[in-house]
């Protein structure tokens, strides 16, 4: 009987705040995610005249605009910086990290308001609906982190560091999922939520050292940006790019703190997805 | 709980609070349900009930009865206020048509996308594929994106994915109203096969035929509540007579006469001990028989030939506004004759009758249906308003067996109502 009841979604219980049932349970649904996030980046592309190479393109053309403007009309410098990629490699890969943040994020008020037929209508395990923007931002960010290899390679940059910089972006990753769920449960009851998350996501693109180092910021200020996990990771991945040290007890912190958040944020999800159909 | 028990409800609520802002969903979360700033709307009272291997149950009633609400608690949707379900096996529900399509994408999408839903991996899929396109019937449209499917190829579509995923417990909602009846009696054969697999199949109808013809039981929901579960027929029968006249009359008044005294229409041959009979008891029917070229009764009654339904009521109190009704159906529930007094003998003086004293009502027909079984259901109504207190229902209470004429068969005019001419073509128009 006991056996039984695992199977079936009524047993599925909130799982409380154990990380690797988390896991498990994320893992378990693989290929269903697979499925929504290919179906979800192939929706998007779908009738362009380009189609796919969408991907491709656009991450190309806005390096483009980035060369220019600041590598010949601002001729901007990296702050303490004389030699190494150029500014606009650097803010590029600053970008990369905060972009799959954003995306994320700002997509996930709508990731289960979005889909009130899975919630309603069908057996679906909507715990994993979250995952789908951080899966979809996955797939845009490793494009860009290819362009960002060939751009290097091409200017003669590139380090047998940057190997670290998908493994370094774990923290974000863990953040962007914790925050999401959270986000998804509220935005199922507040359809506020899909307005504010933009606003709010830029706001952090000028609080986090996207167009700076943290070196560059006041010193009074300096504490803020020491604790913003995403500060620290940008940090932490554009010096790979430029081959300096990493400060790995900074990424350690951020990395724990994005733990407590997605475990948080699961532990939310389950709790409040039970209101979700009366909801919708 | 019994090992062949699938699925098990038990006194299962469900009430939905219902915010008239979304804000004070807000408030009243943030004084953590302290104050409310909701009313409630209870959709299922204490309902209880449980499933065996191998049983098709049918679930009947008004809208808002809180059908779609209990098969959403069977599947796990929403979750029960109080009370539990528990259901034993992978469950393929089919509660909206095409939920879960996205209509962007191809069928062979589609299906893939649904069989990853069920936790069905590619290659499992990639077997049931051909079946699945077969059973559809839907042709080169497979590679089309869904949007362009008209709504018959929709359902196909999406029936047939559900029925090839191996259900244990296959839950439909109403999904096989669209569809012609060549496909119908194929999803139909699918869901006897689950059956006899040892599946569970719960069915929502507002088709009584289908719910006769496919279900070993039917539960009849009102108001939230089981308001009747058991044989479908019965169950059928009380779910139409909640559309006559008011709900209490079931509630019988008076002094209650016992159905069985002086009822002569049991020992007849051609009852039917399986009819359902309720109503107030004001008026009983006595007996009844059908007479066919003057032989009360007759074995079997031919095609075509004038026929008489007689029958027999005592009224037990002063009864005004009277209307007898006669119908017949098939033994898979199809009604082919459905007719009253009322309607017969229009507008007029209404039939009266003084308490004690006993009427013949007949009613003469004649039918012109297929050759078989015909179940046979009369009853004594009066007018309410503008529908009808039952005072006697007879469900089903006799049993019609119509033959096919015989060329020396008396007063046969079947031949009167079909003709059928072959005459040779001439060859100038013959291809």
């Amino acid at each position: 009987m006991l056996a039984c009841l695992q199977n079936i979604p009524h047993a599925m219980r909130a799982s409380g705040l154990n990380p690797s049932r988390i896991v498990s349970d994320i893992w378990r649904h693989r290929y269903l995610i697979g499925q929504l996030i290919k179906r979800d980046v192939l929706l998007r592309y779908r009738g362009a005249m380009f189609g796919v190479f969408w991907i491709f393109l656009s991450p190309l053309l806005m390096l483009a605009i980035f060369a220019f403007i600041f590598g010949q009309v601002f001729q901007t410098r990296w702050p303490a910086q004389n030699n190494g990629p150029p500014f606009w490699l650097l803010l590029y890969s600053g970008l990369i990290t905060f972009n799959i943040f954003a995306e994320t994020v700002s997509r996930a008020p709508a990731s289960v308001r979005g889909y009130p037929s899975y919630v309603k209508k069908i057996i679906f395990p909507v715990h994993i609906l979250p995952v789908v923007p951080l899966g979809v931002a996955l797939v845009h960010g490793a494009f860009n982190f290819l362009i960002l290899v060939a751009a290097l390679a091409w200017v003669g940059g590139l380090h047998s560091h940057l190997v670290l910089f998908p493994l370094l972006l774990l923290p974000v990753l863990l953040l962007a999922l914790g925050l999401s769920w959270f986000v998804a449960a509220w935005g199922v009851f507040i359809k506020d939520m899909t307005q504010i998350l933009p606003v709010f996501v830029q706001m952090l693109m000028f609080l986090s050292p996207v167009f700076y180092p943290i070196s560059a910021v006041p010193a009074a200020l300096r504490p803020i940006y020491h604790y913003n996990p995403l500060g620290i990771v940008i940090e932490a991945s554009r010096a790979v790019v430029i081959g300096q040290a990493i400060d790995w007890s900074a990424w350690a912190m951020a990395l724990g703190f994005c733990l407590v958040v997605s475990v948080l944020g699961y532990a939310f999800f389950q709790h409040s997805r039970e209101e979700f159909a009366d909801a919708l | 709980m019994h090992s062949d028990v699938v699925i098990s409800v038990k006194n299962l609520t469900k009430t939905y609070r219902i915010f008239s802002h979304p804000g004070d969903r807000i408030k009243q979360a943030l004084t953590l349900g302290r104050v409310h700033f909701h009313q409630e709307f209870t959709a299922l009272k204490d309902v209880s009930f449980e499933i065996k291997k191998g049983e098709t149950v049918g679930i009947i009633g008004r809208n808002g009865a809180g059908k779609s609400t209990l098969l959403q608690l069977i599947c796990g949707i929403l979750k029960a206020t109080n009370g539990t379900v528990q259901a034993n096996g992978r469950i393929v529900a089919l509660l909206e048509l095409g939920a879960g399509f996205n209509p962007e994408f191809t069928g062979r999408e589609n299906v893939y996308f649904q069989g990853a839903l069920m936790g069905f991996t590619k290659a499992q899929m990639d077997e049931r594929f051909d079946g699945i396109a077969d059973f559809a019937e839907i042709g080169e449209f497979m590679e089309q994106p869904v949007r362009t499917y008209s709504s018959g190829m929709f359902v196909r579509l999406a029936f047939s994915t559900a029925m090839h995923l191996t259900p244990e417990i296959l839950v439909v909602d109403e999904a096989l109203a669209v569809g012609d009846a060549g496909f119908q009696k194929k999803c139909f054969d699918r869901i006897d096969a689950v059956r006899e697999r040892g599946g569970v199949v719960l069915l929502v109808s507002h088709s009584m035929e289908q719910i006769a013809h496919h279900c070993d039981r039917a539960i009849l929901l009102e108001g939230g509540t089981v308001a009747f579960a058991g044989k479908p027929t019965e169950a059928i029968h009380r779910y139409m007579a909640l559309f006559n006249g008011p709900r209490d009359q079931e509630c019988a008044i008076g002094n209650v006469q016992d159905f069985s005294t002086d009822d002569k229409l049991m020992n007849r041959p051609s009852y039917n001990p399986a009819e359902t009979r309720w109503g107030d008891r004001k008026s009983t029917i006595l007996d009844a028989c059908l007479v066919q070229n003057g032989i009360e009764d007759p074995p079997f009654l031919i095609l075509g030939v004038r026929t008489e339904l007689k029958f027999w009521s005592i009224c037990h109190v002063d009864s005004e506004k009277l209307v007898f009704g006669l119908a017949i159906k098939s033994r898979t529930g199809a009604m082919v004759l459905a007719t009253n007094s009322r309607f017969l003998l229009g507008p007029g003086e209404p039939l009266k009758q003084m308490a004690g004293t006993k009427l013949c009502t007949s009613f003469f027909f004649t039918p012109f249906f297929e050759p078989g079984d015909y179940l046979v259901s009369i009853g004594v109504t009066s007018e309410m308003g503008t529908g009808l207190l039952a005072h006697d229902r007879r469900y089903d209470a006799i049993i019609l067996n119509l033959r096919a004429p015989q060329p020396n068969d008396e007063n046969s005019n079947a031949s009167l109502s079909c003709r059928v001419d072959v005459i040779q073509a001439p060859a100038a128009i013959g291809r």
